[in-house]
């Protein structure tokens, strides 16, 4: 009776796969292929992981279509009723390959079980570096170009100084024609002060220098004339000058 | 006096210094030194000599009518202004400059164009974990491998692996 309800369940439940789209989980989308119009635009990307499966066999969908009808042990039943008639009936006859075949595929499970998500984590890290690779190529491109924009613009910015240097220029043409001008006229200035002053030194010169001749020469004449009498008279003269003074400057003493 | 005295426009070295790019600094220093200089010749000089007193040489000086013949030429005297050659000059450079200028801001502005169309082009492209090599090819043409020039696996050069 078993394996009767395994034998009608087999073909609705081999009818049922592929599953219609059904969305499972957030990362698990199914695709829809040539279901809509032929277009050019991109495709979605592709889902990150496969479709689930239980025991590395069997998709969760069949787990899901037998839910409703049987619940959570439906498959499981059904899984044992079928292997119990294979092996009953001998349709699968156990011999020694069946030894191998144990053994081996336990070494491959527990080697697969064991280093299978570093190995899955290495290969990641490669195809991560590629990409990061790439990435870093394209960033680095965005930033010289936007560099070389800023470059541009400020050159063009740059560009707009050249009226100071032309004004500049001609400030300093300017002030050498002014400045050489001043000193034209300082320099005709200085030269005819020059001269003049140098007439009224020479007469000034001159002056003083008759000034002084006569000086001299009156004195010389003055000092010819004294007469020795006159040189006695005035030296009494000025000894009694002198006691008066005295006498003066004890009184106030 | 009418073409002696061309008014000196304000120079703002600040703003003028900010442009100047930087392996244009030696030139730069030297016109603000040379500018600089003239500046404090012209602000050492008078802009008038000092009027001569005619009537203290006329008093001192005996010589007869030296003074007033020195007045008469003096006032006579008529200096020379020096004459400007090097402002027509300047104009011309700066129509020259003016036109390549603009040369050059209508080139920059073609490079610029040329920037911002490959910007956008980078920018606007589908991240890399979503693309095919088709659409990397397309969107650097330099990735492409040249099956005619190089018929064989690996379709590039052994020295560029």
């Amino acid at each position: 009776m078993l394996s009767r309800l395994v034998l009608r369940a087999a073909p609705a439940a081999l009818r049922a796969l592929p599953p219609p789209p059904v969305a499972v989980g957030v990362l698990h989308a199914t695709r829809q292929l040539h279901t809509t119009q032929q277009s050019l635009a991109p495709l979605p990307p592709l889902p990150e992981k496969g479709g689930e499966v239980r025991h590395g066999l069997i998709p969760e969908e069949f787990f899901q279509f037998l839910y409703p009808k049987t619940g959570v042990t439906g498959p499981y039943m059904l899984g044992t009723g079928l292997v119990l008639y294979l092996l009953s009936k001998e349709i699968y006859v156990i011999n020694h390959e069946t030894v191998a075949a144990a053994c081996i595929l336990s070494v491959i499970i527990y080697g697969v079980k064991k280093f299978g998500p570093d190995v899955a984590a290495f290969a990641d890290k490669l195809n991560e570096e590629k990409i990061a690779k790439a990435l870093a190529v394209k960033n680095e491109a965005i930033d010289t170009l936007q560099t070389a924009i800023d470059e541009e613009k400020k050159e063009q910015w740059r560009v707009e100084g050249r009226t100071y240097l032309f004004d500049a220029k001609r400030n300093n043409v300017a002030m050498l024609l002014e400045a050489n001008y001043r000193e034209r006229l300082m320099m005709v200035y200085n030269e005819v002060k020059k001269r003049l002053d140098y007439q009224v030194a020479m007469q000034t010169l001159k002056r003083q220098k008759e000034q002084d001749h006569m000086i001299q020469w009156v004195e010389k004449n003055v000092v010819q004339s004294i007469t020795p009498q006159q040189q006695k008279e005035s030296i009494a003269k000025c000894i009694l000058d002198l006691k008066a003074l005295s006498k003066g400057a004890h009184a106030t003493l | 006096m009418a073409g002696r005295r061309a008014a000196l426009k304000a120079v703002d070295w600040a703003a003028f210094a900010e442009r100047v790019p930087p392996n244009q600094r030696a030139m730069y220093n030297a016109l603000k030194t040379r500018s600089d200089a003239l500046t404090a010749r012209l602000a050492a000089l008078p802009e008038k000599p000092p009027a001569i007193d005619w009537a203290f040489y006329k008093a001192h000086v005996a010589k007869a009518g030296m003074v007033d013949e020195f007045q008469k030429k003096f006032s006579a005297l008529k200096v020379p202004e020096p004459v400007d050659t090097q402002s027509a000059k300047i104009d011309a450079q700066e129509q020259e400059a003016a036109k390549s200028t603009a040369e050059y801001i209508q080139a920059s502005k073609a490079r610029i164009a040329q920037y911002e169309q490959q910007l956008q082009k980078l920018k606007s492209m589908i991240p890399f974990e979503q693309m095919t090599f088709d659409d990397l090819h397309e969107a650097f043409p330099e990735t492409k491998l040249d099956k005619e020039k190089y018929p064989y696996w690996p379709h590039k050069p052994i020295a560029d692996l």
